[in-house]
């Protein structure tokens, strides 16, 4: 529990911090609400002009999309500062992470809880809902376990792969913008079923970076849709399995990082 | 005219140290470029043309627009701001050259090694993927160039008037991340202005913001070609005196504002 009740005593510190600048946040909130609901307005745009997309309707493409959004938004809120850990890495401040009693990744993650990202996070959750209301889903225990599971899933591979992108920083700070492939451009990928991309890249988002499981197979489970590649219909049950390797593959590339650093120069 | 043909030079050869950057920006946009081609291309699975363009035209529309993220700096620029905010901007008034003509000097620069470093590469990577259409006809080349060159001029009055804010309020970011998002929708970046319902396209084609992204692309895909082309020309051109104009008139308003602290 310590660890839980210091997390909340350095975001609640930041969260004041946050609140000195009122219009600020609220601006950034609301902005982050309206820039991502009139990106939703395109996938409407889209379905204007065809009846379906590759087989897939307006509300099953808005579950597609719902799911991943919102996950995406939540694993943002807590990852903020991973996405800017380049800093640190830079101006050599890592080093005062290094001999706080605390573990690095926590002492990183605690700089920034996104409060103004909470408007995304009602932006996903507005799409989901929307999506749940026009489908005639037929909620059963394995069904509402599938979308708390993959909601819950999604989150931790998203916040995986931003945790993987810090890592990355370790070894090179200029590159950094390319870890956004997956995180942004992951989400991005995710919104859409996988069917409209070629099978190499479909392959590589289900087996190697399993974003497949952020929406896709959770989707073909709700909605009693065949996977196209083949793989059995409990495969939409498996979203915490692509969760729990992905958290691992990040834990561990975070210690590779930290050991292979090595303090700034000037 | 020789001070800012140097500054733009030396903008550009700035831009020339962040090669690594460079990189990972061309590939983060290479690979949403595929997303975005691949989703179109699924849309043309059920149809054969959308709004005039078919397939390929689409393709290379996003494609285009990808390439020309950098150029028009889509993704924000606070370079004026963060002078403001830091009071550096008092010694860029107090020199003796025009202000606005600095900026727009150092943003061409930019904006011509973007053109060279990240446009190319990105349109090169659509046509190995892809395949894309090319202008057909030099005409059609030098239609896109001019209007390239007018859709950086219009997109850097934009920003630079979102950066002037700063001389108002203290949260020109929040304000400016909204309006810049402008761009993305109402400018046809995320899909074409042609898309949109029929009762919306007239109002938002006659907003500035198509001649950022919109018109650019569509000459190169060469869904305006011949008298429309030459239209699409003066109307970013319009636009462009348009935003100098304005962004001249501000910044004679906000530097009566500006009040040099001594020490």
């Amino acid at each position: 529990m310590e660890p839980l009740a210091l997390y909340a005593r350095l975001v609640g510190a930041q969260l004041r911090g946050q609140m000195q600048y009122r219009v600020s946040f609220l601006l950034a909130l609301l902005g982050s609400f309206l820039v991502n609901l009139i990106e939703f307005g395109v996938v409407v745009v889209i379905f204007t002009r065809i009846p379906l997309l590759v087989g897939w309707s307006l509300p099953e493409t808005a579950l597609l999309y719902g799911l991943s959004a919102t996950a995406f938004a939540v694993a943002e809120v807590f990852a903020s500062a991973l996405d800017r850990f380049q800093v640190h890495i830079v101006q050599g401040t890592f080093d005062r992470v290094m001999v706080r009693p605390r573990g690095a990744l926590f002492q990183v993650i605690a700089e920034d809880f996104a409060l103004r990202r909470f408007g995304r996070v009602g932006q996903g959750v507005l799409v989901l809902v929307f999506a749940l209301q026009l489908l005639a889903i037929t909620w059963d225990v394995q069904r509402v376990a599938v979308l708390v599971l993959a909601l819950a899933s999604a989150t931790v591979i998203y916040f995986s792969i931003f945790v993987l992108g810090a890592a990355f920083c370790f070894w090179t700070v200029q590159g950094k913008e390319a870890t956004h492939v997956l995180s942004y451009g992951g989400d991005a990928l995710a919104q859409y079923p996988l069917d409209i991309y070629q099978g190499v890249v479909r392959r590589f988002f289900t087996f190697v970076v399993p974003l497949a499981f952020v929406s896709y197979e959770p989707a073909l489970y709700l909605l009693d849709r065949p996977d196209p590649l083949g793989l059995p219909a409990f495969t939409g049950l498996l979203s915490p399995v692509a969760a729990l390797v992905m958290g691992v593959l990040a834990w561990l590339g975070w210690q590779q990082g930290v050991r292979h650093y090595q303090s700034t120069g000037s | 005219m020789r001070l800012y043909w140097e500054v733009a030079r030396r903008a550009l050869r700035r831009q020339l140290a962040y090669r690594t950057e460079n990189l990972a920006g061309m590939v983060t946009n290479a690979f949403f470029g595929y997303l975005r081609a691949a989703l179109l291309l699924a849309v043309y699975q059920s149809t054969t043309s959308v709004s005039g363009y078919d397939a390929t035209a689409a393709v290379t529309y996003a494609w285009i627009t990808q390439a020309m993220i950098m150029i028009v700096a889509l993704w924000g620029w606070w370079e004026v701001e963060d002078t403001i905010r830091t009071g550096d901007v008092v010694s860029d008034l107090s020199k003796p050259f025009s202000y606005l003509g600095f900026w727009l000097a150092r943003d061409l620069g930019r904006a011509a090694y973007f053109v060279a470093f990240r446009a190319l590469p990105i349109l090169v990577c659509g046509q190995v993927l892809f395949g894309l259409h090319w202008p057909s006809s030099p005409g059609a080349w030098l239609a896109f160039a001019l209007s390239t060159l007018l859709a950086v001029v219009v997109s850097f009055g934009w920003r630079f008037l979102l950066n002037l804010s700063a001389f108002w309020t203290t949260d020109a970011r929040g304000l400016g991340g909204m309006a810049g998002a402008a761009v993305m929708f109402l400018g046809g970046f995320v899909v074409p202005v042609r898309f949109f319902p029929d009762w919306l396209q007239p109002i938002v084609l006659a907003l500035p913001f198509t001649a950022i992204m919109q018109l650019p692309a569509d000459l190169f895909v060469e869904r305006v070609a011949g008298w429309a082309a030459v239209a699409a020309l003066l109307q970013q051109l319009v636009w462009a005196v348009a935003m100098l104009a304005a962004a001249q008139l501000v910044t004679y308003l906000a530097t009566r504002r500006v009040i040099v602290q001594g020490g």
